[in-house]
C-alpha cells in the first residue's frame, strides 16, 4: 500500500499542535507527545527525517516554521509519503495565496481540515489537484448547495471531473486574450576544488508555464535538445541547422505531457492545465556554461591576521548582467576586525554566519571585480588547531542566460476555434549550491 | 478566528484553562440551536470554529456533543463539514449520543447534491462505533451504486472502514465481491484504485482464516486483473499509479515476452514528474527481470538517470527517500555506478543524513579507476565541521583501503590524518591503521614509524586506544619504547575505565613480554596483578588465564598469545545476503530506509491499537542495541502489544524481544544489528541470565548479593519450582491465549514492598530469586504491570501470571493461568508469599 497514513499532524516549532487529523485507529491519540518527546526535544531533530518510535514510523518535514508529521504503523512507501506532503503544501499554498506558515495555518485551519478530508481518505491519497479541488472547496464555502443560480452549482460537474480523462483541465474556459508564459529556470550546482578544478557540476532545470488559453488547446514545444533535433532531421531528411544542441541527461514531465508521443516522435506535446504549472524538469551534466569563476587567495599570516583576496569573473555575454549576486567568504569564528576594499558592490562582515558577505546588485558580463580584505583575529589558546575552511558560496540570478544552453525553438498552440495566441518566453539561471573551496 | 495560542505540553483532558470556556460555548450553542434568525449561520460558524480549534489543541470538548448535534441541522456546507469532523472525533467516546447523529447523516446520504451525499457517507463511516454498524450497511450499499463517482469513491473506502469496525458485518453484506465487481468495471479510475486498496487490506486480513479469501488475494495478482489495470494505467492519478505498480511488482509473468510487454508499456512512467511513480516503476522493472540476468543489468543502466535526477531535485527529505533506494542498488551492483561517483559528492550544506548515505555509496563504488578522486574528496570531508560526518569519511577512506588492491596512496593519506592533530581524526585513523595492518602486514614498517610518534596521552577514545595498544603489542619489536609506553599505561590501570582497553592492554603486555622479556617483565607482573584484582569479569578471567598458562608452560603461552598470524583477506560482512535480499524484495518501502526487512520493525498483521503511555520518555530508545539489554525488559507498552510484538519475528531468530521494537531502526554503527539482537534475545528469553548454568535458587540469591535469608520452604512443600525455567515469549503468548484464567485474586503489598518499588525492574529481580521469572514488564508509578512465568521442578508444567500493582493503593491484582489447574492455588500462595517478601531485607 502506498501510504496508508494513520495520522497527520502540523506542529509549530515549539511543538504546539496546529492541525491534527487522525485517519486510522491503529495508532494512539498521543502520537504527538511521542514525536515531541523523542524527536523535537532531543538532538534527534534533523538528524533523520524518518524515525521509528514504538511500532510506528514518523515521517517529518519542516516547511518554514511548521513541522508536518505523518505517522504510519505499517511498512509504508516513504517516497510517496514525502511527495504527498510536498504536494499537499503546494495545494495549501495555492489556497492561501503563497505563504505557508504558522499564521496562515491558524487563520485557515477550517479550510485545511476540509482539504485534508478530501486529499486523503482512511490514509490513502485521493485527489490533490488544486484545479479540481478549487471547484468545490472554496474559501468562502459553497453557501447553499440548493441555490437556484446555476453558476453557484459547479459541484456536480466538478465531481465528475475529479478523475476524468483530462483531470487537470476543465472544459469551457474562455479568455479574452490568449496568452502563454514560458519560463526556463535553471539552477547551477558547482563544486570546485581549491586548485580551481571542477569536481562536480550539473544543471537542474525546469520549464514553468502559465497558460491563459480558451478551450482545449493542444501545445507543442520544440527545444534545441539533441534527441529532438536528430529526430527532426531524420524526418525532414536534411541536416540540422548549425548551432548548439543540448544533451539532456534525464527528463521528467508533468502528467499532461503525452509520454507515448514523446517517446515515438520526440516532441513535447500536451494539453496544459489552466494557470501555472511545471511542464518539465531536466538535468544536464555535460557542457555546462558556468556563469561565474571565483578565484580566491586566502593567506593566514601568523595567528592573528588573515589576508583575503577574491576575484569573481563573469563569463557570460557582455550585454547581459547578473542580479542579486552575493558572495559569502567564510572567516574563522574568532574574527575581531575586518577592513575591505572592493571594486564593485558592498561588503561587510556578518558575525552570525562567520562570513564576509559581498553583495553586488548588478553584475555585468565579462567583468572581474575583486575584493581584498584584511581580517584580524583574536588569538585564543584553545583554538590552536588549524581552521577548517568551509567553501565560498555564491548566490546569483542571470536573466536571459541558460547555463545548459537550452533554447526554445518553437511553441505552437493549436485549438479547434483557431484563435491567435501570444507567447512569452523567459530564461533565467540561478545558483543552486555554488561552492568553491579555498 | 485562530486557535488560541496556548502552550500545550501535554494533551491531558482536564485542562483547567479550557473548562470555563467549554461551558460558555455550551451555553451559546444552546441559544443558537433553535434560532432561525437571519445570520445565525455566521455566528454558528464562529462557534464551531472555536470548538474545532479547542479540539485541535487537545482540550476535551466532548461534553458539547449534544449541543453540536442539535446545531447540525443546517444547509451550510462548511458548518456541516465542521460538524462532521467533530462528530467523527468524539463519537467513539459517546456511543449513545452518536446514535443521535445517525438520523441526520442518513438523511444527508439521500441528499440530491452528490457532494453532500459523499460527505455524509464518509462521516457516517468515520463514527467508528461498533453498535451502529447496522446503520451503515444500507447507505453503503446504495453509495456503491450511486450514479456519481464522488459518492462511489467515498463509499468504497467506507466499506474498508466498516471492515475495520466490524469485519463480519462487512463480509456478511457481501461487500468484498461488490468491490471486486466495481474494480473491474467502474469507469472512474479513482473508484478502481480505492477498490484495490480496500480489497488488498480486506483479503490480506481475511486470508489468515479463510481459504477463499487467500484465493481472492492471489487472484488480484493474476494475469487478467494485472493486464486490466496496466491497460488503464494512464488514466489513474499519480497516487493510484503507485498503488497499481506496487501490485504489478508482485506479478510473476509466465513467459518472458510478457516481461518485455509490461516493461515497454511502463517505460514512459520513468519520466513521470512524481518521484513516487518513478520509484514504483523501478521496482516493477527490477522484480520482473530478476530471472533474466542480462536484462536486469540493462534495467540498472536504464534507471540510473531518473534516479539521479530524483536525488538532485526536491527537498532533502525527498532526496533522502530516493537516496536510500539508490543506496541499496549501489550496494547490489556498485560497478554499474562507478562512473557516476561525482553524483555522490557531498554539498557543504546538505543535512547529515544525506551525507552519510552518500559517503557509503562513495565507498561502495570505488574501484581502480576512480579511487584517487574519491579518496581525495573524502579527505576534504575529514576536516568537516560536522564531526560525525568527518569521522564517517575517515572510516570510508579506510574501507576503501581494505577493498582495494593498490593501497599505496591511501596509506599515505591515512598517515596524514594521524598528523592532523585533531583528537577525533587521530582516533578514527588509528582504528583504521590497525585494520589495515591486519590485512596488509607488509605496510607495518611505514605505519609503525608514524604510530610510534603518537602520544598515548592524546588518545582518549576507547576504540582508538585499544587499537594503539594492539599495535604496541603486535609490533613491539619495531617500536623502541613500546615496553615503556605499555608500562606507563599499566601504571594508570585504575584510571582506565574501558574494559575493552584493559583487555587489550593485558594481551599487548603479554605479546611484548615474549618479544622483549627483560624490558617487559615488570609491566607484565603489574598488569597481571591489576587484572586479577579487576572487578570486570572478563578482564579478571583473562588475567587469571594468562597467569595460569604462564605457570603451566611458557612456550605454550607464547604459542597461544603470539601465534604466527595470517593476514585477514576479507572482513566479515555485517549483513547476511539473505537479509539483503529480503530488503530488496521490499523495495520502495520503509525497509529500505531502515535497512532492515519489515518483519524486524513492524508486525502489521497483528498489531493491536498501540497506546503510548505518558511516561514513555523514560524509555531509552535508540542507542546501540546492546545497551538496551536492561531497558528492553522494562519497555512500557500495553499488554497486548507487549506480547504480540514478540511473536512475529521468529522466522530467523526463534524468539525475540519486545525491546527490539524499540531499538533504533537505523543503526549507523557498523555493528551488526542482527548479531546484537540475537544477543539480547538470549539474555531476555532466559532471564536467569549469567549463562545457562543450572543453579539452585539459593545459589542465585548469593550471586546476586541480595543477602536474603534462606527462604523458608514454600507453604505448600509439594510444589517446587524450577529455577532454570525457560519459556520463550512466543510460547508464553500462545499459552496465555489458550489457557483459561485459573485464579484471579487481589492482595495487598506491604509498605516496605511499596517503598522498594523504585521502578519496574526491581520486582522481577526479587521474584527471580523465588524461581518466578518475569517475561515482560511495564508501567510507571503508580501502576505497574508484569507478566511472570514459572515451571514446576522436574516437570514441564507452566504457570503464567499477570500481575498489576498499584503502589498508591498498595494493592496487587493477580491473574494466574496454569497448565495444571489443580496446583494453581498452591502456586498462588507461593506467588503471594514471594510477593509479600518484596522489600523486606
Amino acid at each position: 500500500m502506498p501510504v496508508a497514513a494513520s495520522a497527520i499532524y502540523f506542529l509549530n516549532l515549539r511543538g504546539d499542535v496546529l492541525i491534527n487529523r487522525l485517519y486510522r485507529d491503529d495508532v494512539g491519540g498521543n502520537m504527538v507527545d511521542a514525536f515531541r518527546m523523542h524527536i523535537m526535544q532531543t538532538k534527534e531533530l534533523g538528524t533523520c527525517p524518518v524515525r521509528q518510535i514504538g511500532g510506528c514510523s514518523f515521517f517529518y518535514m519542516r516547511i518554514s516554521n511548521v513541522y508536518i508529521v505523518i505517522v504510519v504503523s505499517s511498512n509504508a512507501n516513504v517516497a510517496c509519503a514525502f511527495k504527498f506532503v510536498v504536494e499537499a503544501v503546494a495545494l495549501f499554498k495555492s489556497y492561501f495565496g503563497g505563504a505557508f506558515d504558522e499564521d496562515a495555518i491558524r487563520n485557515n485551519f477550517v479550510l485545511i481540515y476540509e482539504l485534508l478530508d478530501e486529499i486523503m481518505d482512511f490514509g490513502y491519497p485521493q485527489n490533490l489537484s488544486p484545479e479540481i479541488l478549487k471547484l468545490y472547496i472554496t474559501q468562502e464555502g459553497v453557501r447553499s448547495p440548493f441555490s437556484s443560480k446555476p453558476s453557484d452549482r459547479p459541484v456536480p460537474n466538478a465531481t465528475l471531473q475529479v478523475t476524468g480523462a483530462v483531470g487537470w483541465r476543465r472544459e469551457g474556459l474562455v479568455y479574452k486574450k490568449n496568452e502563454v508564459f514560458l519560463d526556463i529556470v535553471e539552477s547551477v550546482n558547482l563544486l570546485m576544488s581549491s586548485k580551481g578544478s571542477v569536481l562536480r557540476c550539473d544543471v537542474t532545470g525546469k520549464i514553468l508555464m502559465k497558460c491563459f488559453l480558451s478551450g482545449m488547446p493542444d501545445l507543442k514545444l520544440g527545444l534545441n535538445d539533441k534527441i529532438g533535433l536528430e529526430k527532426e532531421s531524420q524526418l525532414k531528411s536534411r541536416p540540422t541547422k548549425s548551432g548548439k544542441t543540448i544533451e539532456l541527461d534525464d527528463v521528467t514531465f508533468h502528467q499532461c505531457v503525452n509520454l507515448t508521443r514523446f517517446n515515438s516522435e520526440k516532441t513535447v506535446s500536451f494539453v496544459p492545465p489552466d494557470g501555472e504549472f511545471e511542464l518539465m524538469k531536466y538535468r544536464i551534466t555535460e557542457g555546462v556554461n558556468l556563469p561565474f569563476r571565483v578565484l580566491p587567495t586566502i593567506k593566514e599570516l601568523g595567528r592573528t591576521r588573515m589576508e583575503v583576496n577574491v576575484k569573481v569573473k563573469s563569463v557570460f555575454g557582455a550585454k547581459m548582467f547578473a542580479l542579486g549576486v552575493v558572495i559569502k567568504i567564510p572567516v574563522p569564528k574568532q574574527t575581531a576586525k575586518t577592513s575591505f576594499q572592493v571594486t564593485s558592490g558592498r561588503a561587510k562582515y556578518n558575525a552570525a554566519i562567520d562570513c564576509l558577505v559581498w553583495k553586488i546588485r548588478k553584475f555585468p558580463g565579462q567583468t572581474e571585480p575583486t575584493l581584498s580584505a584584511e581580517v584580524e583575529l583574536i588569538s585564543t589558546m584553545a583554538e590552536k588547531k588549524s581552521w577548517t575552511r568551509p567553501p565560498i558560496q555564491m548566490e546569483f540570478q542571470v536573466p536571459m542566460f541558460t547555463a545548459s544552453g537550452l533554447r526554445v525553438r518553437f511553441l505552437k498552440v493549436w485549438e479547434k476555434s483557431g484563435y491567435n495566441t501570444v507567447e512569452w518566453v523567459r530564461y533565467i539561471t540561478k545558483a543552486g549550491s555554488y561552492e568553491v573551496r579555498c | 478566528m485562530a486557535p488560541p495560542a496556548q502552550s500545550q505540553r501535554s494533551s491531558s483532558p482536564s485542562q483547567p484553562s479550557g473548562k470555563s470556556e467549554v461551558s460558555d460555548l455550551k451555553l451559546q450553542l444552546r441559544q443558537l440551536a433553535g434560532s432561525r434568525a437571519p445570520g445565525v449561520d455566521d455566528s454558528k460558524r464562529e462557534l464551531f470554529k472555536k470548538v474545532i480549534s479547542y479540539m485541535t489543541i487537545g482540550i476535551d470538548v466532548s461534553s458539547l456533543f449534544g449541543e453540536m448535534v442539535m446545531c447540525s441541522a443546517t444547509s451550510d456546507i462548511v458548518l456541516k463539514k465542521m460538524c462532521y469532523l467533530y462528530v467523527g472525533n468524539y463519537a467513539k467516546v459517546n456511543p449513545d449520543l452518536a446514535l443521535l447523529t445517525i438520523n441526520f447523516l442518513q438523511r444527508d446520504c439521500h441528499d440530491e447534491d452528490p457532494m453532500i451525499r459523499g460527505l455524509a457517507l464518509r462521516s457516517l463511516c468515520s463514527l467508528r462505533v461498533a453498535n451502529l454498524v447496522e446503520y451503515l450497511v444500507g447507505p453503503l450499499g446504495s453509495g456503491l451504486k450511486d450514479s456519481n463517482s464522488y459518492v462511489r469513491v467515498v463509499a468504497v473506502i467506507g466499506v474498508l472502514k466498516l471492515y475495520h469496525i466490524s469485519a463480519s458485518t462487512c463480509v456478511d453484506a457481501d461487500f468484498p465481491s461488490t468491490l471486486k465487481h466495481l474494480m473491474l468495471n467502474d469507469s472512474d479510475t479513482q473508484v478502481v484504485a480505492n477498490c484495490l486498496s480496500a480489497l488488498q487490506e480486506i483479503w490480506s486480513a481475511e486470508a489468515t482464516t479463510s481459504e477463499e479469501a487467500s484465493r481472492e488475494r492471489e487472484a488480484l495478482i493474476s494475469k487478467p486483473v494485472i493486464y486490466y489495470l496496466l491497460n488503464r494505467i494512464k488514466e489513474f492519478s499519480e497516487w493510484a499509479q503507485c498503488l497499481v505498480l506496487e501490485l504489478v511488482a508482485k506479478y510473476v509473468p509466465v513467459e518472458s515476452d510478457e516481461i518485455f510487454d509490461i516493461m515497454n508499456l511502463l517505460e514512459d512512467r520513468l519520466q513521470h514528474a512524481n518521484g513516487a511513480v518513478v520509484l514504483a516503476t523501478i521496482k516493477v522493472f527490477l522484480h520482473l527481470t530478476l530471472s533474466l540476468t542480462d536484462v536486469h543489468q540493462q534495467v540498472y543502466e536504464r534507471i540510473k538517470a531518473p534516479l539521479l535526477t530524483l536525488v538532485s531535485s526536491g527537498s532533502p527529505e525527498q532526496s533522502y527517500a530516493v537516496l536510500s533506494h539508490l543506496h541499496i542498488l549501489v550496494m547490489r551492483a556498485p560497478y554499474i555506478f562507478s562512473s557516476d561517483y561525482k553524483h555522490f559528492y557531498c554539498q557543504y550544506n546538505e543535512p547529515s543524513y544525506v551525507k552519510r548515505l552518500k559517503l557509503e555509496m562513495l565507498t561502495a563504488v570505488a574501484n581502480e579507476s576512480n579511487t584517487y578522486e574519491i579518496v581525495t574528496e573524502l579527505c576534504e570531508y575529514a576536516a568537516n565541521v560536522d564531526i560525525p560526518i568527518a569521522r564517517e569519511s575517515i572510516r570510508a577512506v579506510g574501507k576503501i583501503a581494505l577493498q582495494q588492491y593498490d593501497v599505496n596512496a591511501i596509506v599515505d593519506r591515512l598517515l596524514q590524518f594521524l598528523e592532523m592533530e585533531k583528537d577525533y581524526v587521530t582516533a578514527e585513523a588509528l582504528v583504521l591503521v590497525k585494520d589495515l595492518l591486519r590485512k596488509y602486514p607488509q605496510w607495518s614498517h611505514d605505519c609503525i614509524a608514524v604510530v610510534g610518534n603518537i602520544s598515548s596521552k592524546n588518545v582518549q577514545e576507547p576504540k582508538a586506544k585499544a587499537a594503539l595498544i594492539w599495535m604496541l603489542g603486535e609490533y613491539s619489536q619495531d617500536m623502541q619504547d613500546a615496553p615503556y609506553i605499555l608500562e606507563s599505561l599499566v601504571e594508570n590501570w585504575d584510571e582506565e575505565h574501558s574494559a575493552e582497553v584493559r583487555l587489550h592492554l593485558l594481551t599487548a603486555v603479554m605479546k611484548c613480554f615474549f618479544k622483549r622479556p627483560p624490558e617487559t617483565q615488570n609491566a607484565l607482573g603489574a598488569a597481571l596483578a591489576a587484572g586479577i584484582a579487576d572487578f570486570h569479569q572478563d578482564v579478571h578471567d583473562r588475567a587469571l588465564f594468562y597467569y595460569r598458562i604462564l605457570q603451566y608452560n611458557v612456550s605454550v603461552a607464547e604459542h597461544v598469545v603470539n601465534p604466527p598470524k595470517q593476514a585477514v583477506s576479507v572482513f566479515a560482512d555485517t549483513q547476511s545476503s539473505e537479509i539483503k535480499d529480503r530488503i530488496f524484495d521490499e523495495f520502495n518501502s520503509l525497509s529500505v530506509v531502515y535497512q532492515k526487512p519489515s518483519y524486524m520493525f513492524t508486525d502489521k498483521e497483528h498489531r493491536g491499537p498501540f497506546e503510548f503511555s505518558d511516561e514513555l520518555g523514560n524509555l531509552s530508545i535508540g542507542g546501540e542495541a546492546a545497551d538496551n539489554v536492561v531497558s528492553a525488559q522494562s519497555v512500557e507498552a500495553n499488554d497486548k502489544d507487549l506480547l504480540l510484538t514478540t511473536s512475529e519475528k521468529e522466522e530467523t531468530r526463534g524468539s525475540s524481544t519486545n525491546g527490539s521494537a524499540y531499538t533504533a531502526p537505523y543503526d549507523s554503527s557498523s555493528t551488526s544489528v542482527f548479531a546484537s539482537q540475537t544477543r539480547i534475545e538470549s539474555e531476555i528469553s532466559n532471564p536467569t541470565s549469567a549463562g545457562h548454568a543450572p543453579q539452585a535458587s539459593l545459589g542465585i540469591d548469593d550471586l546476586l548479593g541480595l543477602g536474603l535469608p534462606a527462604a523458608p520452604a514454600p507453604s505448600s512443600p509439594q510444589l517446587k519450582l524450577s529455577s532454570k525455567a525457560v519459556l520463550d515469549p512466543s510460547a508464553f503468548q500462545q499459552k496465555w491465549r489458550q489457557l483459561p484464567v485459573a485464579l484471579s485474586q487481589e492482595c495487598s503489598v506491604s509498605p516496605q514492598g511499596v517503598a522498594a518499588f523504585t521502578g519496574p525492574q526491581a520486582l522481577p529481580r526479587h521474584m527471580q530469586s523465588h524461581s518466578i521469572h518475569c517475561i515482560a514488564s511495564g508501567g510507571q508509578s503508580p501502576n505497574f504491570k508484569f507478566f511472570f512465568f514459572a515451571q514446576k521442578a522436574e516437570e514441564t508444567s507452566n504457570y503464567l501470571v499477570e500481575c498489576i500493582i498499584n503502589t498508591s493503593s498498595a494493592k496487587a491484582q493477580i491473574k494466574i493461568k496454569a497448565d495444571d489447574q489443580s496446583t494453581s492455588s498452591a502456586f498462588s500462595t507461593l506467588f503471594q508469599s514471594a510477593l509479600s517478601r518484596f522489600g523486606i531485607p
